[in-house]
């Protein structure tokens, strides 16, 4: 086994946090190197600079792993989820996909059980992550308006939003009719050029990635800075396992390289970032004498209460053409009017709206995420015309409450291409969760006939869903209810700290990255400080 | 069944394409547009392959079973219907038949280009988007805070 200079600090993952951790901690002088499954994306090789993009989406760009199947990629069984894990594994993770909607936790997200009864406070708070949400925004670069009554005030975004076009418009009357919230969507993506980087030109499809990096994937957010700063990032390189010292304390990773050699990388401090799926099949694949179950996993913890947000779809078909093919897919509007608790609704908590833009032509004839192709025959011609251009999609994303029965283990079976076992996703939609998803499709429904649409159509739960990977390495004060203290660090293995996704205590009802990386840009302060 | 087993029933291939998207006065049928594409998954897989050429065979017998000497020689009404049964009768051939015909069909740049979108690759151009003024929000603020303090 080849071994590797000794670093202060060890990052497993360069994706949405273990970028922005790098980054941090390298600029304050310390010693960092990454360990990376994936490698860069060449901007070239998106497929948006080809003519049959949009085939790629379902095949060798699909954000499913089970499908994409590239030398990189783990399995994930997920034969016992109702929702379908999506990720990507490269330098900028899974923000190489994401559509980059970046809204974020609200103040009473951290305090779930004292506000509603349900589920655990956090024990950090929005206050306490304010500053890190602002430094993140000046990062990645946010476009978007301040103001939103939703939130507490926040600091200018830094360039201006998204455009809101034909469609965002006409959704954002609807929501005007019935006096309900709306606000132009907080956005990673440029709209203007900003630190470097190039403004959107609104091809779309920024799910394949984005060419021109407008899009804040952290490759070409906190990767160029971090590398800048001193940081040392080694792709096609597979974590096995997080090692041991006799102390107790981590003291490294033994992982395969490119060519399948294995090295050992020595360090004083681990931090673990490979996502909420990646962590915990890495913790548990983590075994020794003194932590049979799992490293980290005194808690019987790791793995459990997995939260996805699960998302319901909610088509209208308008008479007009909407433009919908024009700017960001995933970036338009948010409406949260139904985000705070209230009992006389039959669950906890609340969800979001979040419009997305219309469907390309062929995610038109398939249906797109409400799944109901247009009908073959005769009638094809008629129906897909009446479907084409003239669709709004609004996506319901309910909070999902941490249940210890979803969860993460390890498959007995299954592994990946270095013969390293590989996860299993059991999940199971809670009875809360059903209700939630209900009361905003009938609510999305009263939106989009107020904003004009004809027919309304939808998929009571998306399962090609699972993009957001969260809880099951979850952050709390007692060691037996949680597996990382309020700085990061595993009650367990005090040197060993979570950055990623699987920190979350609960997830909201908004997307997660802008608060996962608050998040760890706060923990990263924590070890500069200590360090001092 | 051998590699190419498809290619071999591209005739009929074509007829039951146009007939899932049959042509109309702006549009192409698919057995022109594509055809290609999913001879070309195919090719790629023999798995599909197989799948859609024991389809194939099938769509004929059914016409066949319905009176006419083979799916060429039935109406479009009738080739219609024959394919409706098959598509109860054999679920998994018509789902990747109907969705590597539309993949293909709604892929293509002459099909594209009378949606009135530009075919081709999305950059370096992207779209346009008119300039406009920042939407009205007085409203949605004249209302005030709506998070609850924490
Ligand atoms: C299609 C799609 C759309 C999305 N849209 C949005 C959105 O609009 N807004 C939003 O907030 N979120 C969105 N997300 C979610 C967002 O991408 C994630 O929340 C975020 O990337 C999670 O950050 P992370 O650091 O936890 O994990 P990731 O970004 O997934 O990074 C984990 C990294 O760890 C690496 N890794 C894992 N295991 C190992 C190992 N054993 N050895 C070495 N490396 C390893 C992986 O290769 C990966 O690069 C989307 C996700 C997808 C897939
Ligand atoms: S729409 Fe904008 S951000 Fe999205 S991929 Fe295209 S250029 Fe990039």
């Amino acid at each position: 086994m080849a071994t590797d200079d000794r670093t202060d600090v060890l990052v497993i993952g360069a994706g949405a946090a273990g970028a922005a951790v790098a980054w941090r901690l390298a600029r304050a002088g310390i010693g960092v190197a990454c360990l990376e499954q994936g490698d860069w994306v060449d901007p070239r090789a998106y497929p948006h600079w080809r003519a049959d993009w949009e085939l790629h989406r379902h095949t060798d760009w699909s954000a499913e792993p089970n499908v994409r199947r590239l030398p990189q990629d783990y399995p994930v069984n997920d034969s016992a989820s109702s929702i379908s894990p999506l990720m990507y594994n490269a330098v900028g993770g899974s923000t190489i996909h994401w559509s980059a909607h970046f809204p974020r936790f609200r103040p009473s997200d951290f305090r779930v059980r004292s506000l509603d009864g349900v589920a655990d406070d956090w024990p950090i708070d929005y206050a306490t992550l304010e500053p890190f949400f602002d430094l993140n925004d000046r990062m990645m670069g946010v476009a978007g308006i301040t103001g939103d009554p939703a939130y507490p005030p926040k600091s200018p975004r830094q360039t201006p939003p998204i455009p809101l076009d034909t469609l965002g418009v006409t959704m954002a009357r609807g929501f005007d009719r019935l006096g309900w919230h709306w606000w132009p969507s907080d956005s990673a993506i440029l709209t203007r050029d900003y630190d470097g980087r190039r403004a959107c030109v609104n091809c779309g499809p920024c799910d394949l990635g984005c060419p021109i990096g407008a899009k804040a994937s952290t490759d070409v957010t906190y990767w160029p800075k971090a590398l800048a700063s001193g940081a040392r990032l080694v792709t096609r390189a597979r974590v096995r396992e997080i090692t041991l010292g006799p102390d107790g304390l981590a003291d490294g990773a033994v992982y395969y390289d490119r060519e399948g050699r294995v090295h050992e990388q020595k360090a004083r401090a681990v931090v673990l970032a490979a996502n909420g799926i990646g962590t915990p099949r890495l913790l548990l694949n983590s075994r020794s004498a003194r932590f049979p179950d799992g490293l980290a996993n005194r808690s019987g913890l790791v793995g459990r209460n997995l939260m996805f947000h699960p998302y319901a779809m909610v088509r209208g078909v308008f008479d007009r053409p909407l433009g919908g093919h024009r700017g960001p897919i995933g970036c338009s509007i948010i409406g949260q009017e139904f985000y705070e608790t209230d009992p006389s609704r039959g669950f906890v908590r609340g969800y979001s709206f979040q419009v997305a833009r219309g469907l390309s032509p062929i995610a038109s004839a398939s249906g797109g995420s409400v799944g109901d192709r247009v009908p073959w025959g005769r009638e094809h011609r008629r129906a897909y015309d009446e479907r084409f251009d003239r669709t709004i999609m609004v996506a319901i994303i309910g909070e999902d409450l941490p249940e210890p029965a979803n969860r993460v283990d390890l498959d007995p079976a299954l592994a990946d291409s270095h013969g390293i076992p590989a996860p299993r996703v059991s999940y199971t939609l809670s009875e809360n969760s059903r209700r939630m998803l209900d009361h905003g499709i009938a609510r999305a429904r009263e939106a989009l006939e107020a904003a004009g649409a004809r027919e309304v159509a939808f998929n009571p739960l998306l399962r090609a869903g699972g993009w957001h990977l969260m809880g099951t390495a979850r952050m709390g004060r007692n060691p037996a209810t949680s597996v990382i203290d309020a700085e990061g660090r595993c009650h367990d293995v005090p040197n060993l700290y979570i950055v990623d996704g699987s920190t979350m205590v609960t997830c909201g009802g908004v997307n997660p990255t802008s608060t996962i990386q608050a998040v760890a840009l706060y923990i990263a302060d924590g070890i500069i400080r200590r360090r001092a | 069944m051998t590699p190419g087993a498809l290619a071999e029933r591209r005739d009929l291939l074509i007829l039951v394409l146009d007939s899932l998207v049959p042509a109309s006065a702006e549009f192409p049928g698919a057995g022109v547009v594509a055809l290609d594409h999913v001879l070309a998954v195919a090719a790629a897989s023999a798995d599909l392959e197989s799948l859609l050429s024991r389809g194939l065979q099938v769509v004929e017998e059914a016409a066949r079973a319905n009176g006419v000497s083979g799916f060429a020689q039935a109406s479009p009404d009738d080739r219609e219907s024959v394919l409706r049964q098959v598509e109860r009768s054999h679920a998994d051939f018509f789902e990747a038949l109907v969705r590597h015909t539309y993949d293909g069909y709604y892929g293509h740049a002459v099909v594209v280009t009378r949606l009135g979108l530009d075919p081709g690759p999305l950059h370096p151009r992207g779209h346009r988007i008119e300039a406009a003024d920042l939407p009205d929000l007085s409203r949605v603020t004249a209302r005030g805070p709506i998070y609850r303090q924490a």
